[in-house]
């Protein structure tokens, strides 16, 4: 049966690109439509624009299925078309949604009188019911992206959250047939219901982590270990075992940002208290600076003349984005500090007042403080020993614990991590 | 009226002259020091040269300034304890705004407070909800909205809100490291509220005039806290100040009369504005401070 439904997805952006090839790895036929005709060639060559495990490798295995397009026609042969466009967000996490308008008009325009429109994309609550579009057909789907496991999180969701015009109505028969395919619970809600609850999802995730980096700071201050205590909060049934409650650089990389934004927008419109999203926000602010802070007062003050190494670039591992990237906050204030950079995806030229390193070893050397910005798998092997006979002084300023803490001590570093007093 | 401070001057740039009004006191007088020791043409204005509560003062302080002069107001009647300095200290800024919405200026500097702060902000930034609980908060307040209103538009402004200032001649005796290292130095006994335990954090006025002078050199706008990132209990400041001074001096507790409240800075913006500059630690501060005691 499936083989006769046919998927389409318009926005060949990381949301679409990893959408898509999960659909396709269930055997649907797909067709992958782009107004960018560059990219949908390099597409159709494999060649893929963003970093995502296993993203190549499926996209090749599934290519007799992915038809990638840059003709909006094609979408005319699909039952089910996904509006799948990246939604641009400010240095405030404020949406541009001016081009998703367009597209999904674009797109609307040249479906055939069947076809099943979902908005897949990041839209503030409100917006699926004022699209002009038959309403039984209409459709919004939370998306659950992770940069660094968004194919993972397509293939194998945890379940389907689908905003509809009425919920007590069965879905299209095509639409269930597609989200049967994943064998994870669905849960149609009305459209509002669906919008806010992508937010909520993304509410508690911040809020986890605002509580990690709050205790993990005052781990820092009076000795404690937040690592020996997340563990345990994680058999609290209450918590969770997934419970994100690694301590991190603040949150980044826009979508969190953009949804805490939706909440303060929307408070402030109906006049409720939204206080402590803000106060998630400013947490975030905060922490985002905690590597410069720590290289101020652990290396700076007393090597005025400090030669810094960083290693990463990227927000987090296993991608290539630098939104909101702490590496990128933290080079951002080194004016006037020898500063060599190496990331293992993204260009040091990115940051125009330092120096590009082609290796993990050349960053090391003769560096008075490594610091390594992003928990790229490569950096967890760097040899210590090597370490400690290149580098000019021997500080290792590790916010994610890459590397292990106790050897680094014993290995007669000074070392400073999150979590850790 | 932007909160960071933003540099128009992306390298260091000499501004033309500098006028300090408020040369007299312990701000003004270390400030004007350290510009001429760093090669700047200073003019450093007193109460002597421009009253700023006599009649004539506007006419005066204009004629003392020359198109495209920074000019760093430093001028108060400080510690303000009262609605009369309050509304003295008003008039005073009133003179100052009354010719920067005239004069062609480079800049505007104000030296203002962390008193601008509520007492409840415990970790203060440039941010931080400004609810002053004293006469000498509000003034500050109050003054750092009227140059902001007041200012041609276009001459950058910038805020600098210093916390507990100490240095060899600061001229109050107020509780904290000048009364500290003054008793120590005469083996005189020091006495704290409750056992010293509040923390808070204090300056040595050389770094004051230091961040004035790269404000200056970078015509920054905006709003920066001076304050060294590192709170210390009075106890503890107390205890250094007799280690220096080297005499046996005891360090008298008294029964607490009011809760423990304690005041610490993120400087992270100061960071991020100056990174090559960084703040005298509290011990070696208070060790120049005694010298010449």
């Amino acid at each position: 049966m499936q083989e006769k439904v046919v998927i389409g997805f318009a926005g060949m952006t990381h949301l679409g690109l990893n959408s898509v090839v999960a659909v396709a790895e269930r055997g649907f036929e797909c067709y992958c439509y782009d107004a960018d005709k560059q990219l949908i060639g390099a597409i159709a060559q494999g060649n893929m624009p963003v970093v995502e495990p296993m993203l190549p490798k499926l996209w090749q295995k599934n290519r007799e299925r992915l038809h990638a397009t840059s003709s909006i026609t094609d979408l005319a042969k699909c039952d089910v078309v996904y509006i799948a466009n990246d939604v641009a967000t400010d240095a405030a996490g404020q949406s541009d949604l001016t081009k998703i308008e367009a597209l999904i008009r674009q797109v609307a325009a040249n479906l055939n009188n069947k076809a099943i429109l979902v908005i897949l994309c990041q839209v503030p609550p409100g917006f699926t019911r004022k699209i002009a579009y038959p309403r039984d057909r209409l459709y919004y789907q939370v998306e659950t992206l992770v940069f660094g496991k968004a194919v993972e999180r397509a293939l194998y969701p945890e379940r389907y959250i689908v905003g509809c015009a009425d919920a007590s109505q069965p879905l299209p028969e095509t639409y269930k047939i597609l989200l049967q395919t994943f064998t994870c619970p669905i849960l149609p809600m009305q459209y509002e219901s669906a919008e806010l609850a992508k937010i909520a999802i993304n509410c508690c995730l911040v809020a986890s982590v605002s509580v990690a980096n709050t205790l993990a700071e005052v781990c820092e201050n009076i000795g404690a270990n937040w690592a020996e205590i997340a563990p345990a909060l994680k058999l609290d049934q209450r918590i969770g075992s997934s419970a994100y409650l690694a301590p991190g650089l603040g949150i980044a990389g826009g979508n969190l940002e953009r949804d805490l934004a939706t909440v303060i927008n929307l408070a402030q419109n109906h006049g409720s208290d939204a206080s402590v999203i803000a106060a998630f926000l400013q947490n975030s602010n905060y922490r985002r600076d905690w590597a410069l802070r720590t290289l101020h007062t652990k290396v700076l003050t007393n090597i005025p003349n400090a030669t810094i190494g960083v290693l990463g670039l990227a927000y987090k591992a296993n991608t290539h984005s630098i939104k909101n990237s702490p590496a990128i906050a933290l080079l951002n204030y080194l004016h006037g500090y020898a500063v060599k950079v190496f990331d293992p995806v993204v260009s040091a030229s990115v940051v125009p007042h330092v120096t590009p390193a082609q290796s993990i070893e050349s960053v090391a050397a003769q560096a008075d403080v490594l610091m390594i910005m992003t928990p790229w798998d490569e950096f967890k092997n760097i040899s210590l020993v090597n370490l400690a006979k290149t580098m000019a002084s021997k500080i290792i300023i590790d916010p994610y614990q890459v590397l292990n803490a106790t050897a680094c001590l014993e290995h007669g570093f000074e070392y400073f991590t999150l979590g850790i007093g | 009226m932007t909160i960071m401070l933003e540099h128009l001057n992306a390298t260091e740039t000499m501004p033309t002259r500098v006028v300090v009004m408020g040369a007299g006191g312990f701000v003004g007088s270390t400030l004007v020091k350290n510009l001429q020791k760093h090669g700047f043409n200073v003019l450093g204005l007193t109460r002597k040269n421009v009253d700023l509560l006599q009649a004539n003062a506007e006419h005066a302080l204009t004629e003392c300034l020359q198109p495209n002069d920074a000019l760093v107001m430093v001028s108060a009647k400080a510690p303000c304890k009262s609605v009369a300095m309050l509304m003295e200290n008003l008039r005073m800024m009133e003179v100052v705004c009354n010719v920067a919405s005239k004069a062609n200026l480079s800049q505007v500097i104000y030296i203002s407070s962390d008193a601008v702060y509520a007492d409840d902000v415990t970790l203060a930034t440039e941010t931080s909800v400004q609810q002053p609980s004293s006469f000498h908060g509000m003034m500050h307040s109050v003054r750092e909205l009227m140059l902001t209103q007041s200012v041609v538009k276009g001459t950058p402004l910038a805020i600098l809100r210093p916390s507990l200032l100490y240095g060899e001649q600061d001229p109050h005796n107020g509780y904290g490291p000048n009364k500290f290292r003054r008793l120590a130095a005469h083996g005189e006994e020091i006495t704290l509220f409750g056992n010293g335990e509040e923390q808070r954090d204090h300056i040595y006025i050389e770094d004051v005039a230091d961040i004035i002078r790269l404000t200056l050199l970078h015509r920054s706008k905006g709003t920066l806290n001076i304050a060294t990132g590192v709170s210390t209990a009075f106890r503890a400041i107390a205890e250094q100040a007799v280690a220096i001074a080297g005499k046996k001096v005891e360090i008298k507790a008294t029964e607490r009369k009011n809760p423990i409240t304690h005041r610490h800075f993120d400087i992270t913006a100061c960071h991020k504005a100056f990174p090559k500059f960084h703040y005298t630690a509290l011990e070696q501060g208070l060790a120049k401070s005694c010298e010449p005691v």
